[in-house]
């Protein structure tokens, strides 16, 4: 390596490691503040340095019921990420493998939809649940997280079951299997990644939502970013509290991220190579 | 395909003869097909469009849930009345402002740490991993951190802009002159790794040879860049472009969370606006109308970016 390139590569590096502070330390100091007696957190100047406690975890658990929070966050993310699947996956499946010239509409339809400002959909839908006595649910909140994550999953499935070269199942098919039985045992596996990816997605959107859940549940069914939300106007909890309150929604979330980070990018890059 | 169909059907009746196999293939295949994307398009259709048409219905009444006697048919008034509004010329305003900027800032700072991290590496693997968190943080916890950390009272960076004379005493967030521009600031951090993510796989996916063909013939770095990556890279930026300005423009979760629209009216977005009228006021008909705009401009985004892109690949096969 030449000198120059040396100093280049280093100017590289160092210019990549100020970025990742740029984009790490906000979310750090969140983190960190869940950790700072309360004396620390409102101290005039700011200090950066305390003694870690775990007190504000305790002051978080005894003032929310975070068990209940939590489950109804996973029943949301769950609930509309299975229903999704079930309904998306098959439908990306037939459009891929249709020769239709609608089908290719019906995939553009798919997308539009995540295009649709929330509200829009929003505030009819919140009427209709109010009619059909749903309204307050976590289960009205999986319907309507359903309707942008089955189109998504709809329009990513159909772009990967198109890479699949389709004499993989006309074998199984002259083999005597029958139709859904070729997309279950043959071409299901094969676009597994596209499956992990979408249901990844599926989870972060729901996981993440909270102008849903926020009109459309009640305090017993509230998922934990709306609890966030009306923790934060309250007088008496503290930023340390809801640091920790934080905790319990982006701690799993960054960490399933992290894990399935090659579905992660490979899904958001769909499209490109 | 209808070769390996009528193929199939052959093999198909010749060894199971049940009462299916008396229809076709090829019918029963495309009976199949339906099947499968049918719950799928009834869904949505049921849950999705079926509510935005109805929405277009609420925006024609004046029609509030706080006085359901009320309720009568209005026609286009509650359009006509939005666009005499001042807080609604002022929340497109925000909107458009919000958007360009944002989109314009992240596309530029994205490519350039896309570039930063196109070798590959170990170091770069992992310094993508780390920076695409923010993408994956609630918005409602971005928003929070940002309020938290710039508030002028006891915030690890507010505070010091305040004493340091850098910012107004109240705060970023308080002050109308500074609040979108805050805002903007919290949504490049939050999304500009998703667009150097987008655009490091279009780099990634850049013919090697011509690139190194370009060098052979003594090509400065800038002028590579300009006429042969830059040109190649369009697809990809289209992308982020699209993405981007589509999220930008329905913007709402961190300006809800931290100014919920203020001060005064100086961070109101179409998003914000239309939720406060609705859900809060249930000013259902009104609320309706701004949501049925705000869905007016995402068309016309997306129409905008098709028919580019389309012009884009006549130019590029013209060629």
């Amino acid at each position: 390596m030449t000198t120059r390139s040396l100093a280049f590569d280093t100017a590289r590096r160092g210019f990549l490691l100020l970025t990742l502070a740029f984009f790490l330390l906000p979310f750090l100091w969140l983190a960190m503040t869940a950790y700072k007696p309360s004396n620390a957190i409102f101290s005039i100047p700011p200090h950066l340095f305390f003694e870690p406690t775990l007190d504000q975890f305790r002051n978080a658990l005894k003032i929310f019921d975070v068990g209940s929070l939590v489950l109804s966050s996973l029943m949301i993310a769950g609930g509309s990420m299975i229903l999704s699947l079930m309904l998306g996956v098959p439908a990306g499946y037939a459009l891929a493998r249709s020769s239709h010239p609608a089908a290719m509409g019906v995939a553009y339809f798919f997308m539009t939809i995540r295009m649709v400002p929330a509200v829009a959909a929003l505030i009819p839908f919140y009427l209709l649940m109010r009619d059909i006595g749903l309204i307050g649910s976590w289960m009205s909140v999986v319907l309507i997280n359903c309707v942008l994550n089955t189109a998504f999953v709809s329009w990513m499935m159909f772009s990967y079951f198109r890479g699949l070269p389709k004499e993989l199942e006309e074998a199984a098919l002259t083999d005597g299997c029958r139709q859904f039985g070729a997309f279950w045992k043959v071409s299901l596996p094969a676009v597994r990644s596209g499956i992990i990816a979408s249901a990844l997605f599926c989870v972060l959107f729901s996981w993440n939502d909270f102008l849903f859940a926020m009109f459309l549940t009640r305090l017993d069914s509230k998922p934990i970013s709306v609890a966030l939300l009306s923790a934060y106007g309250t007088k008496d909890i503290t930023w340390g509290t809801l640091g920790a309150l934080a905790h319990f929604s982006t701690v799993p979330i960054v960490l399933i991220v992290l894990v399935l980070n090659r579905y992660f990018v490979q899904g958001l890059t769909k499209g490109i190579n | 395909m209808t070769n390996i169909a009528m193929n199939l059907s052959s093999t198909d009746q010749a060894r199971a003869p049940s009462g299916l196999s008396s229809i076709p293939f090829a019918t029963r295949r495309k009976f199949f097909l339906v099947a499968m994307a049918l719950p799928a398009v009834a869904y949505v259709i049921a849950l999705g469009v079926f509510p935005l048409v109805k929405g277009i219905w609420y925006s024609l009444y004046e029609y509030n849930l706080l006085k359901p006697a009320r309720t009568h048919f209005v026609g286009i008034d509650n359009y006509v009345n939005l666009l005499k509004d001042a807080d609604f010329r002022g929340a497109i305003a925000n909107t458009v402002i919000f958007t360009v900027f944002s989109v314009a800032i992240e596309l530029v700072f994205g490519f350039i740490i896309a570039l930063a991290l196109w070798r590959d590496d170990r170091f770069n693997r992992v310094c993508l991993t780390l920076i695409l968190i923010p993408v994956t943080i609630t918005p409602l916890v971005v928003g929070l951190i940002f309020k938290g950390l710039l508030l002028a009272d006891y915030g690890m960076v507010g505070y010091y802009l305040a004493q340091w004379g850098l910012t107004d005493p109240r705060g970023l967030f308080a002050t109308p002159s500074t609040a979108l521009a805050t805002l903007i600031f919290i949504d490049i951090w939050e999304w500009t790794p998703l667009v150097a993510l987008i655009l490091l796989a279009g780099l990634k996916a850049l013919p090697g040879d011509l690139l190194e063909a370009a060098a052979v013939d003594g090509a400065t770095a800038w002028r590579t860049f300009r006429s042969i990556t830059l040109p190649l890279m369009l697809p990809a930026v289209m992308l982020a472009l699209t993405l981007r300005t589509i999220d930008a423009f329905r913007v709402f979760d961190s300006v809800f969370v931290t100014t919920g629209g203020g001060p005064g009216n100086s961070t109101n977005t179409l998003m914000v606006y239309a939720v406060k009228e609705g859900l809060s006021f249930f000013n259902i008909g009104k609320a309706s109308a701004i949501a049925n705009i705000a869905l007016l401009g995402v068309a016309i985004i997306a129409a905008c970016f098709i028919l580019m892109i389309r012009h884009f690949d006549k130019r590029a096969n013209g060629r």
